[in-house]
């Protein structure tokens, strides 16, 4: 059986994150069911599924139920090319994903085709996914994904084992090597899921900042139609500006959050979209898509550079998911600068 | 249809005692004989060099995914003959053994081995001295032997490096990597209206700061050839050096360094019948004896003080390490089996399949093929990439595996920089070897007609 050993490793993420008091949130981690056999666990003993097989897969009725029907379909199609078409009517009744959401963050890597997959929370703390893809047949896959996973709570999402994939019987699925791009787009689906919720318990913590991006899908099409005016303010700045009245509402939200959650001793945001103002990406926005920040703070001591801008960008996740198109960030400790 | 069928045989009656490469008659002269029945039987026509030689390679006799597998993949890496299979099986088998240093039987069997390896392939693209042969992993290692270890030396600030956009990523990124390092530039030559790298531009653009110029031989994406002795003509008269990315014509033609002229040349082994893991860079002697050393450690030193070194002249100054002798003599037990068919032989075939596969890819409704139309003066590889409207590559590699057994690859085929200028994400490949037939053909362009009308049914 395929071996994913790659898969809880992008859960480290969360330890910086837990929350003492809700250690029992996430302790599902170590008493998952998912199953991996060459990981030596300190969990007690996986389940076993009825089947006698010796594969250990995760028992269906674990999953969401709407990714059991899409399974029971599947196994119910026996002809490999009815499999495709099935697949391909997934696909072709998906949701169009908005260009603005085909950003790099929502890029699914190893695939050869191009797919793209947007992960937000609904009101009830469900995650919902929307996906697109340039081959017919990938599509057909994320909108598999999707339809199994959206409108689902994250935990549930987390304890998808990506096994499943054997039951459909779609071949092309199966291979664990860094080119599968089925076994990608769900990896990334469940790590988006993971930081939406990290981001909006942080969020219910102080007040106000948990914002459910449902209102922000809701604001973006109010953004564009503010496009003009922020786009003048954007362009109206010539660089580097500590001066805050400089920054737009995107730029001072950028500021505010970074204060607030890294009590940073230096802090430089810097709006920087008009250096990019041909790109595809930045049609569409509010005209603030490019920052360049600067940040000196405690909080990053301890941490290796990848760890520091994962902080960083799971801070912004909501202004990633609504226009903020990329960061260019300087994250040091206090030590690392006084060294100078 | 019956026809004669002549298996083409294993050569054991090569003598190892073989002292220069330029006796190639003496190791040739076994295989006139077989080469004469085989030229027969394909000149009456009985039968073709893929039916003929399909034989000898096993793993072309499979089903996969319910169908007879069709491959054409060969761009990617080619398939081996049963009489390089048995050549590995052998060395392991009667004389393993580390080379160049021991005393013993086994030993001296396989360093003799190994260096008639070399000169195997001296003579296979007529270098003048097996010295010229360095022993490398792949080509990708040896080109960047060259950007390490002649790159690093000779390039000055602003000195130009020129290129073309349709090479190997392997022959881009390390002159990316040395030109930052030294400071010179890399200039690259577009396509011209043919969908080839363009000749004349590229003329121009050498000047006396030219101090490279790095060009494939045989395109792997577009099927292109570049009149390599006219590039190095031009090279030449500003005291520029060519390094020609020779993987995708050494195993398809008589590539011939000296006629050529150029300066250095690469090849792997997997692409041309050998076995993975190894490959070669053809460097002319007045070159590599300037050259420092690439990798440090055994085998490319002269001494050894705990203060410093000095090392061995080339090749060996050049091979750190044990290599990997086992691949070395399967190389050269490929070498022997091409040889023995004849690359002119093999060349001829391939042209014709070349033309066969355009002419009946063109059939196909929205297919856009790269590359130049095969003409009279032009000559295409037998290798097409193309696109069909409306449907991405990769369903179509996907489904035409999975439905029919048709091995074809998807992607950028290691061209970036290609790909962005033909204005595309991916494309489809299918790229055939000798050992392919005008059936594998027609195989793959029915099954190809099948995909198209499976996807467009669904519009």
């Amino acid at each position: 059986m395929a071996s994913y050993s790659k898969f809880p490793i992008c859960f480290h993420l969360s330890k910086p994150f837990l929350s003492p008091s809700k250690p029992s949130k996430f302790s599902f981690f170590h008493n998952t069911s998912i199953s991996f056999q060459n990981i030596p666990t300190k969990s007690p003993p996986p389940l076993q599924s009825s089947s006698s097989s010796s594969t250990q897969l995760q028992p269906i009725e674990e999953l969401p139920p709407k990714l059991q029907e899409i399974i029971k379909l599947f196994q119910s199609v026996e002809e490999p090319k009815a499999k495709y078409e099935q697949l391909m009517f997934y696909g072709k009744n998906l949701n169009p994903l908005d260009t603005q959401f085909k950003t790099k963050e929502n890029k699914v890597e190893g695939c050869v085709s191009q797919v793209w997959v947007r992960a937000y929370l609904d009101k009830d703390k469900n995650v919902v996914y929307q996906a697109d893809s340039d081959s017919v047949l990938t599509k057909g896959l994320a909108a598999l994904l999707v339809n199994g996973l959206s409108g689902r709570p994250v935990q549930e999402v987390l304890r998808v084992s990506p096994d499943f994939a054997v039951l459909l019987g779609l071949q092309q699925s199966l291979t664990p090597s860094r080119n599968n791009g089925f076994l990608n787009m769900l990896k990334l689906m469940q790590r988006k899921a993971l930081e939406l919720l990290i981001e909006a318990e942080k969020g219910s913590e102080s007040s106000g900042n948990g914002q459910i991006v449902n209102d922000n899908s809701e604001n973006t099409s109010l953004d564009s139609k503010v496009d003009e005016n922020s786009g003048a303010v954007a362009s109206s700045q010539n660089g580097s500006e500590e001066n805050s009245s400089g920054l737009g509402s995107r730029g001072m939200r950028i500021k505010e959050k970074l204060e607030r959650e890294l009590s940073p001793i230096e802090l430089e945001v810097e709006d920087v979209s008009y250096q990019h103002a041909g790109h595809a990406g930045v049609r569409g926005s509010d005209g603030e898509t490019h920052f360049n920040l600067r940040i000196v703070s405690k909080e990053f001591e301890g941490k290796s550079l990848v760890k520091r801008h994962r902080l960083v960008y799971s801070l912004l996740d909501e202004e990633l998911q609504s226009g903020l198109h990329a960061l260019s960030i300087v994250a040091k400790t206090p030590s690392e600068v006084e060294a100078k | 249809m019956e026809g004669l069928v002549v298996k083409l045989p294993s050569f054991p009656f090569l003598s190892p005692n073989i002292s220069s490469s330029s006796s190639s008659s003496t190791f040739r002269l076994g295989f006139r004989r077989f080469s004469a029945s085989i030229s027969a039987a394909v000149n009456e026509g009985f039968v073709s060099l893929g039916q003929l030689t399909r034989p000898d390679f096993p793993i072309l006799h499979q089903e996969v995914n319910g169908s007879k597998l069709v491959y054409l993949d060969n761009a990617a890496t080619s398939q081996k003959p049963t009489a390089v299979l048995k050549s590995l099986q052998n060395y392991y088998e009667a004389y393993n053994s580390n080379v160049h240093r021991g005393i013993h039987y086994l030993s001296a069997k396989a360093t003799d081995e190994y260096e008639l390896a070399r000169k195997k392939v001296a003579a296979f693209i007529n270098a003048s001295d097996s010295a010229e042969i360095v022993f490398t992993r792949n080509a990708t290692e040896a080109i960047n032997l060259v950007a390490y270890s002649w790159g690093l030396s000779n390039l000055k600030p602003r000195d130009e490096i020129i290129l073309t956009i349709a090479e190997h990523h392997s022959a881009i990124v390390p002159w990316q990597i040395v030109a930052q390092k030294t400071g010179a530039i890399l200039k690259f030559v577009s396509l011209d209206e043919n969908e080839v790298p363009d000749v004349e531009k590229l003329r121009e653009m050498i000047s006396t700061s030219t101090k490279l110029v790095v060009v494939h031989h045989v395109s792997n994406v577009l099927g292109s050839v570049l009149p390599i002795e006219d590039i190095v003509i031009w090279a030449h008269a500003v005291g520029a050096k060519v390094l020609v990315d020779a993987c995708q014509s050494v195993p398809h033609m008589v590539v011939d360094v000296q006629g050529l002229d150029a300066d250095f040349l690469v090849a792997s082994s997997h692409k041309m019948c050998g076995p993975t893991g190894i490959g070669f860079l053809f460097g002319k002697s007045n070159l590599l004896l300037t050259m420092p050393p690439f990798l440090g450690g055994g085998e490319m030193i002269s001494d050894v003080f705990l203060d410093h070194s000095t090392y061995a002249e080339p090749p060996s100054r050049f091979e750190a390490g044990t290599p990997a002798i086992g691949e070395a003599i399967g190389l050269g037990a490929a070498i022997d089996y091409l040889s023995g068919i004849g690359m002119q032989k093999i060349h001829d075939y391939e042209m014709e399949l070349a033309n066969y596969l355009y002419e009946k890819l063109c059939s196909v409704p929205n297919i856009r093929i790269y590359g130049p139309k095969p003409s009279d003066d032009i000559h295409r590889a037998a290798l097409c990439s193309f696109n069909i409207e409306n449907i991405h590559p990769t369903d179509i590699a996907t489904f035409l595996d999975q439905q029919h057994g048709v091995a074809i690859r998807s992607g950028h085929h290691c061209a970036q920089p290609l790909h962005r200028r033909l204005g595309v994400n991916a494309s489809a490949r299918a790229s055939l070897h000798f050992y392919n037939t005008e059936e594998d053909v027609d195989n793959f362009i029915q099954s190809l007609n099948d995909t198209v009308s499976f996807f467009n049914s669904f519009k």
